[in-house]
C-alpha cells in the first residue's frame, strides 16, 4: 500500500468515529488544555505507513495496541471499581451503598476464604476465617441481603470467585430473578480463572480437568443466557503479586488464556460466541513506563493470537479488555500514607495503558482490610486522575515515544518467547501441573527479596528513609462474633427450607456431574432451593475429587 | 558435625498467599537450616503433627487472611497438649501491631511483620533455638570502662576531677574512631570521656541523636577473636565481626545495641593478655 492509501484509511476511520459519535457522544464537545490548546482525539506520526499500521493501528482497531475503543476515555471513563467485602452480607451491603453514593461506578465483591473454597461458615475447615478477607456467603439468603436495595440491571458487578464461580453466578442470577431482572440484562464479571489459582493464588478446589469443564459450562451457558456477562477474568494480577515480572505476567496470563480458548473449542463452542466475553485482569505495578508498555503489548499479542491462530472473525473476539488493580505487594506496612503516592503512580500507569476498569488499593493494605476513610482516599485517587489530570483528553498519549514503543516491542518479544516454551511443554495446564510457572515466579520473588535486603532495590520507608517511631494507624476490625452469627443463620435456614426438595436438586447435580451435561442449570436449581455453597461443592468434591498442590 | 536447625514453615487456615512463606523457607535454607514446608490449607492439628513427626526446632506460621488470632494460639495450645512446647513458634503475615502483644502472650515467640529482613528472622531462630551454646562461653573478667560522650573534654573534666575527685590518667586520640579520649581511674575500672574529632565520628552522631551521656560499657575479655566468632555463629549481631584497634593498642569490637535493650557493649582485650590457640608461634 502507498502512503496515500494509508491516509485514506485514516480518513475512513475518522468517518466511522464520527458516525459513532452521533449515537455515543464524547464527554465534552471540545477538549483543551489550560492554555486553550485544543486537544485532538488521537495523535499520529506525520507519515502513516505499513510499519505503523502493523504495530499500532488506529484506536479501537486491530491490533488494538492503542486501545480497544476508538475514543477511549474521551467517550467514557474507565469503570471505577473498588473491591470490597468483609464480615456479614449486611455490613458489606452497607459498604456497597456507601461506595455507590461516593461516585463508584461498579461493584466488586470480595468473598471470604470459606466461600472461595466452597465451605459453609460452620465447617471445621472454616475456623477463624469466616468474614475475614471478604463477605461470608453460605446460601442465596446471604446473597439476597448482599444486594438488598441495589437494582442489578443498573449496576455492573465483578465477583472475585474462582473454583465455585458457577455457584455464585447462579446465586446472582437467582437474586436478579427475585428482583424481576432477566439474566440477559445482567452485566458484570466472575473471575473464574482456575489456572492462576494453581499457579499463584491458592483457592482451588477441584483438579484441573473438572475445573476446566465447570469453566466451559459457564462459557456455554452465558453465551446463551447472560450475554453481557464477562465469563472469565484471566488474571495476571496474582501471578505478579506472587513475584513475577511484567513479562512473566503477560506471558503466563496469555498462556492461560490460550488454554481456556482451547478448552472451549474442544467442548464444541464457537469461538466468536464465547471469545467476546473473555476479559483480563492485570496488576498496576511500580515501573511506570514498563507498566504502560505491558498493557499495549498484551493487547497486540492477544489480538494477533485470536485472529491469526484461532481464526476469530468477530473483532470483539480480538479485543483484550482488562481490569487493573494496583499492586498490593508493592505497599509497605511502614509509613502507610506513602502508599497513597505509590497507588497514584500505579493507577496513572494503568490509565495511560488503557485499562477498562480500575481498583486502587487503600494505604492500609499491608496492615489490614481498608477502613472506610482509606477506601475513600483510594477512590478519590482515581477521580483526581480522571477529572483533574487531563490524561483522559486524548487516546494513548504515549504512543510514538521511542522509549515506550521500544518497551512495548520488548515485552511482546520476551513474552512470546515464554509462551512458546509453555506451548512446547504441552500448554498452560501441563505447565501448571509440572509446577513450571510456580517455580519461575518463586525464583523471581526470592531474587526481589534479596535485592531489597541487599539495598539494591530501594523501598522508601522500608529499607531507606525509615522512621524510628511509627504512629499506628486506625485499622478495620472484623467483628469476631461473625462466625457464630453465620452458624445461627445456617441452622435457621436448614430448619426452615424444604429439605426434601433441596436434597432432590443436589442429587440431580450429582447425576449431572457424573455425566457430561452442562452443570449451570442444575446448580441454578440447587441455589434457588437454598442449597448451601458447602452442600453444592461437597457434592462436586465427591464426584470430582480435590486438587493437591505439586 | 553440628546438628542443623530444623524449621517447619506452615500455612494455617485457608489463606493462599504463600510468597512470603516460600521466600522465608528458601532464605532459611540458604542460612544453613533444614526447612520443611507444609503447603497450603493446614489445620493447627496437622501443623503440630508435622512438627512432631519432623522433629523440628521451630515452627514459622504465615497468615495473611486475618485469622492469626484464632489459628496461631491454637498451634501453641496443641503443642503444649502434646508436650512439645519446647518447639519455638514464630509468626508473620498481615498482622496489625495491636495484635502482637496478644499473640506473644499466647506463646508466639516473635511476630515478623511485612518488611522484616530474612536475616533477622534467621538470627532470631538461631539465638532462641541454641541458647546453650551461647552460655558456655565464660563471663567477661570485669568492666574495663564506661564510655561517656561529651561535647568537650575540657569543659567536662572539672566535674569529674574536682567534684567527684577522680584521677585523670591521660588523654589519647584514636584516629580510626575519630575520637579523643580522657581516662579517669576508678578502682580496677575507668571512666572514659569521649569527644568527637569530626562530624563523621560515631560519637558525634550519638551526640546529635541523644545528647551527652553514657555511650557504652566495655567488658574486658581475654579471648576476643574466638568469642566474636562464637557469638556470630549463634546469630548475635555484631557491629564489628573482627577486632579493631582502640585506645592503648587494645583490640576492641562492639555488639549491636538492639539485642541489649539499647545498651552499646564493647568487648576489649588489652595487649599482653592475648591467648592464642596452640600458642607457640
Amino acid at each position: 500500500m502507498s502512503n496515500k492509501d494509508f491516509t485514506q484509511l485514516y480518513q475512513e476511520w475518522q468517518q466511522q468515529v464520527k458516525d459513532r459519535l452521533v449515537k455515543a457522544p464524547e464527554r465534552k464537545q471540545r477538549f483543551a488544555t489550560s492554555s486553550d490548546i485544543e486537544v485532538d482525539r488521537v495523535y499520529l506520526p506525520e507519515q502513516i505507513d505499513g510499519a505503523y499500521m502493523g504495530k499500532l493501528g488506529f484506536p479501537g482497531e486491530y491490533p488494538y495496541t492503542r486501545g480497544v475503543q476508538p475514543t477511549m476515555y474521551r467517550g467514557r471513563l474507565w469503570t471505577m471499581r473498588q473491591y470490597a467485602g468483609f464480615g456479614t452480607a449486611e455490613e458489606t451491603n452497607k459498604r456497597f451503598r456507601y461506595l455507590l453514593k461516593q461516585g463508584q461506578t461498579g461493584l466488586s465483591v470480595a468473598f471470604d476464604l470459606p466461600t472461595q473454597i466452597g465451605y459453609d461458615s460452620d465447617d471445621p475447615m472454616a475456623a477463624g476465617e469466616v468474614g475475614k478477607v471478604g463477605v461470608a456467603i453460605d446460601s442465596l439468603e446471604d446473597m439476597e441481603t448482599l444486594f438488598d436495595g441495589i437494582p442489578l440491571d443498573q449496576v455492573s458487578t465483578s465477583m472475585t470467585i474462582n473454583a465455585p464461580a458457577s455457584v455464585l453466578l447462579a446465586m446472582y442470577i437467582a437474586v436478579a430473578e427475585k428482583q424481576g431482572v432477566p439474566s440477559s440484562k445482567l452485566s458484570g464479571t466472575i473471575q473464574n480463572d482456575i489456572l492462576k489459582e494453581y499457579i499463584a493464588r491458592g483457592t482451588y478446589i477441584f483438579p484441573p480437568k473438572p475445573s476446566m469443564r465447570l469453566i466451559t459450562d459457564i462459557f456455554a451457558y452465558c453465551s446463551e443466557h447472560v450475554p453481557k456477562w464477562n465469563t472469565i477474568s484471566i488474571s495476571g494480577y496474582h501471578i505478579r503479586e506472587a513475584g513475577a515480572t511484567a513479562v512473566q505476567e503477560v506471558a503466563f496470563t496469555l498462556a492461560d488464556g490460550i488454554a481456556y480458548v482451547e478448552a472451549a473449542l474442544q467442548a464444541g463452542l464457537d469461538i466468536d460466541r464465547f471469545a467476546p466475553q473473555l476479559s483480563f485482569f492485570f496488576n498496576g505495578h511500580n515501573h511506570f513506563f514498563e507498566e504502560i508498555a505491558k498493557f499495549r503489548a498484551a493487547r497486540r499479542i492477544w489480538a494477533r493470537l485470536m485472529r491469526e491462530r484461532f481464526g476469530a472473525k468477530n473483532p470483539k473476539s480480538w479485543q483484550f479488555r482488562v481490569h487493573t488493580q494496583t499492586g498490593g505487594s508493592t505497599l509497605t506496612a511502614q509509613q502507610p500514607d506513602n502508599n497513597i503516592v505509590r497507588v497514584t503512580i500505579q493507577a496513572l500507569a494503568a490509565v495511560l495503558g488503557g485499562t477498562q476498569s480500575l481498583h486502587t488499593n487503600s494505604r492500609d493494605e499491608a496492615l489490614a482490610l481498608p477502613t472506610e476513610e482509606s477506601a475513600r482516599i483510594a477512590l478519590r485517587t482515581q477521580q483526581i486522575i480522571a477529572y483533574e489530570s487531563g490524561v483522559t483528553d486524548t487516546v494513548d498519549p504515549l504512543a510514538g515515544s521511542w522509549y515506550v514503543e521500544y518497551l512495548t516491542d520488548q515485552i511482546e518479544l520476551r513474552a512470546l518467547e515464554y509462551m512458546e516454551k509453555i506451548e512446547k511443554m504441552g500448554g498452560a495446564v501441563a505447565a501448571v501441573e509440572a509446577g513450571y510457572m510456580q517455580r519461575e515466579i518463586h525464583k523471581q520473588a526470592y531474587e526481589t527479596q534479596r535485592k531489597i535486603e541487599a539495598g539494591e532495590q530501594l523501598v522508601v520507608g522500608m529499607n531507606c528513609f525509615q522512621l524510628e517511631d511509627e504512629p499506628q494507624p486506625e485499622l478495620l476490625r472484623v467483628d469476631p462474633s461473625i462466625g457464630r452469627k453465620q452458624k445461627e443463620k445456617l441452622d435457621a435456614l436448614r430448619a426452615r427450607r424444604d429439605n426434601a426438595i433441596t436434597e432432590q436438586t443436589l442429587a440431580r447435580l450429582r447425576q449431572g456431574a457424573e455425566g457430561t451435561e452442562n452443570l449451570m442449570p442444575l446448580i441454578l436449581d440447587c441455589v434457588r432451593h437454598y442449597a448451601t455453597i458447602g452442600e453444592i461443592c461437597g457434592v462436586l468434591r465427591e464426584v470430582f475429587g480435590e486438587y493437591r498442590a505439586v | 558435625m553440628e546438628k542443623k536447625i530444623r524449621v517447619l514453615v506452615a500455612k494455617p487456615g485457608l489463606d493462599g498467599h504463600d510468597r512470603g512463606a516460600l521466600v522465608i523457607a528458601q532464605a532459611l535454607r540458604d542460612e544453613g537450616m533444614e526447612v520443611v514446608y507444609t503447603g497450603l490449607r493446614q489445620t493447627p492439628a496437622q501443623i503440630v503433627n508435622a512438627a512432631i513427626q519432623e522433629d523440628v526446632d521451630c515452627i514459622g506460621l504465615s497468615c495473611l487472611s486475618g485469622a492469626h488470632n484464632e489459628l496461631f494460639p491454637e498451634v501453641v495450645r496443641l503443642l503444649r497438649e502434646r508436650q512439645a512446647d519446647d518447639i519455638l513458634v514464630i509468626g508473620g503475615g498481615v498482622i496489625p501491631q495491636e495484635d502482637i502483644p496478644f499473640l506473644e502472650s499466647a506463646g508466639i515467640a516473635k511476630v515478623f511483620t511485612p518488611g522484616s529482613p530474612t536475616k533477622d528472622i534467621a538470627a532470631f531462630i538461631r539465638q532462641r533455638v541454641q541458647p546453650k551454646s551461647v552460655n558456655v562461653t565464660k563471663p567477661p573478667k570485669k568492666i574495663a570502662h564506661i564510655g561517656i560522650a561529651v561535647h568537650s573534654i575540657e569543659a567536662a573534666l572539672p566535674f569529674y576531677c574536682r567534684v567527684l575527685g577522680l584521677k585523670l590518667l591521660g588523654c589519647e586520640e584514636v584516629a580510626g574512631e575519630q575520637v579523643k579520649i580522657a581516662f579517669l581511674e576508678i578502682g580496677e575500672s575507668r571512666l572514659e570521656l569521649l569527644e568527637p574529632l569530626g562530624p563523621d565520628s560515631p560519637v558525634a552522631r550519638f551526640l546529635t541523636k541523644r545528647g551527652e551521656g553514657i555511650h557504652h560499657i566495655a567488658l574486658e575479655v581475654d579471648d576476643l577473636e574466638q568469642r566474636l566468632s562464637s557469638l556470630k555463629e549463634n546469630g548475635v549481631s555484631l557491629l564489628n565481626d573482627t577486632p579493631r584497634e582502640g585506645a592503648h593498642q587494645a583490640q576492641i569490637a562492639f555488639l549491636h545495641p538492639k539485642q541489649a535493650g539499647g545498651v552499646l557493649f564493647e568487648l576489649c582485650q588489652h595487649p599482653g593478655k592475648v591467648r592464642r590457640a596452640g600458642a607457640d608461634e
